[in-house]
């Protein structure tokens, strides 16, 4: 039972950075309709940069400062790179994405080599004595789990607990839900469309900045680390709905979990720990087979 | 109040209207009638900003406005209610009227627009701009909280008009804007405009899809809005007889042109207004 346990907590701590990116996806796939194949790799990329500055600076001033240019980078790339192609069609769209993957991919091999790197996970911090991050583990009860799986938890379970106060309670959160939904009627309401659409890949890039930076202790920095997590990431998008913020978190910690359970428990003969990518996808077509909406997906409701 | 001339439209290479002039005075209610493509809501999007004209002029209270986007417009205190109403209909009622508001918002934020600076030499524009940005987040807190009341106060009272036309959303507050019944949602889009204390509303179609009685209480209240805050108003309707009763001036369109404009009872009294429009 134990065992069960441990894969479920470790499950949850990678299912919600599969759920943070997945979270990235939906944000700008909400506004704009358009499923940005580049995510991973800009959060490979802020997570390269991360390193960079870790070699002069200490954690926790690179932890702002990587979050403020993630954001940054997300509004230049709305501005420089999406911003042109804004009504094409979206095949167009996604095209530039994917360009967007290969040169972010190619330009970190350039610029830092494709040999792996080791990246620290947060370091300790103590508030009133006790132990927050860090190395070890805390033993709690049926199972031990290891500080920096709690901290992942931690971090993501925050970063939603914000993006929903903002979303639900700030004007800001509000027009931007509001652009997602109809983007004529805000522009009469008096909403700059196009400065709705910047900070929501502005919000997209830092939240998929901390996927990055919370996963790469655990796989080792290198530009090709974030494909496998891109692909449990849509898969947790689509799992959950492509509209839904919730059901993107939701959907990656469902994959989380599932991925280890099947990587433990199945008979390596029949499925094992190489299989466990095809499961979690089978997975995930049976579930649209049943429900093409996702678990959270909207069948959006309107009188005429 | 307002004031169209020479309106040319086109969407790409189709063009909708061919020089519409018209005229809207201050305090009136105006209709718009025509058939079914004829240009009626295509004239609106023009004066509103949702769409370019390709010439002539459009003059709001003696400004030209042909050139600013519909973001700028509204919150000159032109609210465009649209075409099949336009709600967004996964937000509440409430977050629609928020929505609504939105424009006196952002300008009391300050997201209107830079001042220009222009007739500086570039050194003192550069400090000055420099000297912005330094004490900007100052400034804007220091300004937030001594405007905050004064905007919550104009929020509620704007609200508090909006629910005495249509007690209806005030109990309706929470609720989820597409699952409203036609006629509660055509009033959350006119209450959606008037959160933005408009002082000239454009209307495309209000009675669009709705049961007659529901009709005639909507183009009742349309009246009321106009008698009692004295809101001109900008109706387009293919419901001719319904239009005329409470407009003061109505124009006739037809194929993007201007065929015909008199006052509603001279209309009425048209041949051609009872032939095209009034099926008499």
């Amino acid at each position: 039972m134990n065992e069960f346990w441990q894969q479920v907590v470790t499950g949850l701590a990678t299912g919600s950075v599969y759920g943070l990116l997945a979270l990235a996806i939906v944000l700008i796939y909400r506004s704009t309709s358009v499923i940005n194949f580049a995510q991973g790799e800009m959060a490979m990329f802020t997570t390269f940069v991360a390193w960079s500055v870790l070699q002069r600076g200490e954690y926790w001033v690179m932890f702002p400062l990587v979050l403020l240019m993630a954001a940054a980078f997300g509004a230049f790339i709305e501005r420089v790179v999406i911003r042109p192609v804004e009504g094409a069609p979206v095949l167009n769209i996604i095209i530039v994405t994917l360009g967007m993957f290969a040169i972010l991919n190619n330009v970190a091999t350039w610029r830092w080599g494709g040999i792996p790197k080791g990246f620290p996970a947060p370091p300790e911090v103590h508030v009133m004595g006790i132990k927050f991050m860090g190395e070890g583990a805390l033993d709690i009860g049926p199972t031990v789990v290891s500080y920096h799986d709690l901290t992942i938890l931690a971090f993501a379970v925050g970063i939603m607990i914000a993006l929903y106060v903002f979303f639900q309670y700030t004007p800001l959160g509000l027009a931007m839900r509001a652009t997602a939904q109809n983007p004529i009627a805000s522009r009469l309401m008096g909403i700059r469309v196009g400065r709705m659409l910047t900070v929501g890949w502005a919000l997209s890039a830092l939240v998929g900045a901390v996927a990055g930076l919370l996963i790469a202790p655990l796989i080792l920095l290198q530009p090709p680390m974030m494909m496998g997590v891109l692909l449990y990431a849509f898969a947790a998008a689509v799992l959950g709905g492509l509209d839904s913020p919730v059901g993107a978190v939701v959907g990656g910690l469902i994959i989380g979990i599932t991925e280890n359970l099947v990587g433990t428990y199945t008979p390596k003969e029949w499925l094992g720990p190489d299989m466990k990518l095809t499961v979690t996808l089978m997975i995930i077509v049976v579930v649209l087979l049943i429900r093409p909406t996702g678990l959270f997906g909207r069948r959006t409701l309107r009188r005429v | 109040m307002l004031k169209v001339r020479d309106l040319v439209a086109a969407y790409g290479p189709i063009v909708a209207l061919h020089g519409v002039s018209l005229e809207v005075p201050e305090g009136s209610i105006v209709a718009v009638l025509g058939a079914n493509g004829a240009g009626k809501s295509t004239t609106l999007r023009a004066v509103s900003g949702l769409l370019r004209p390709k010439s002539g002029s459009i003059e709001f209270d003696g400004q030209r406005i042909d050139h600013l986007s519909a973001e700028q417009i509204v919150s000159l205190g032109m609210s465009h209610i649209p075409e099949g109403r336009q709600l967004f209909s996964e937000l509440t009622v409430l977050e629609n009227l928020k929505l609504g508001a939105y424009s006196r918002f952002a300008q009391a934020d300050g997201g209107g627009h830079p001042v220009g600076r222009e007739h500086l030499p570039p050194l003192s524009r550069l400090r000055h701009y420099l000297f912005q940005a330094a004490t900007s987040g100052i400034r804007d807190l220091a300004r937030t909280i001594r405007e905050y009341r004064q905007r919550r106060q104009d929020f509620e009272s704007a609200l508090r008009g909006v629910f005495d036309y249509f007690p209806i959303l005030a109990e309706r507050r929470g609720q989820i804007a597409g699952t409203l019944s036609g006629g509660e949602q055509q009033m959350l889009a006119i209450g959606r405009g008037l959160m933005a204390r408009p002082r000239l509303l454009l209307l495309d179609e209000p009675s669009m899809g709705l049961a007659p009685i529901v009709t005639r209480e909507i183009f009742e209240i349309i009246e009321t809005i106009n008698r009692t805050q004295g809101v001109t108003i900008l109706l387009v309707e293919q419901n001719a007889n319904l239009a005329l009763d409470i407009a003061h001036y109505g124009y006739v369109l037809e194929t993007g042109r201007i065929t015909l404009a008199d006052s509603s009872e001279n209309l009425r009294k048209s041949e051609a207004v009872q032939r095209s429009y009034l099926g008499q």
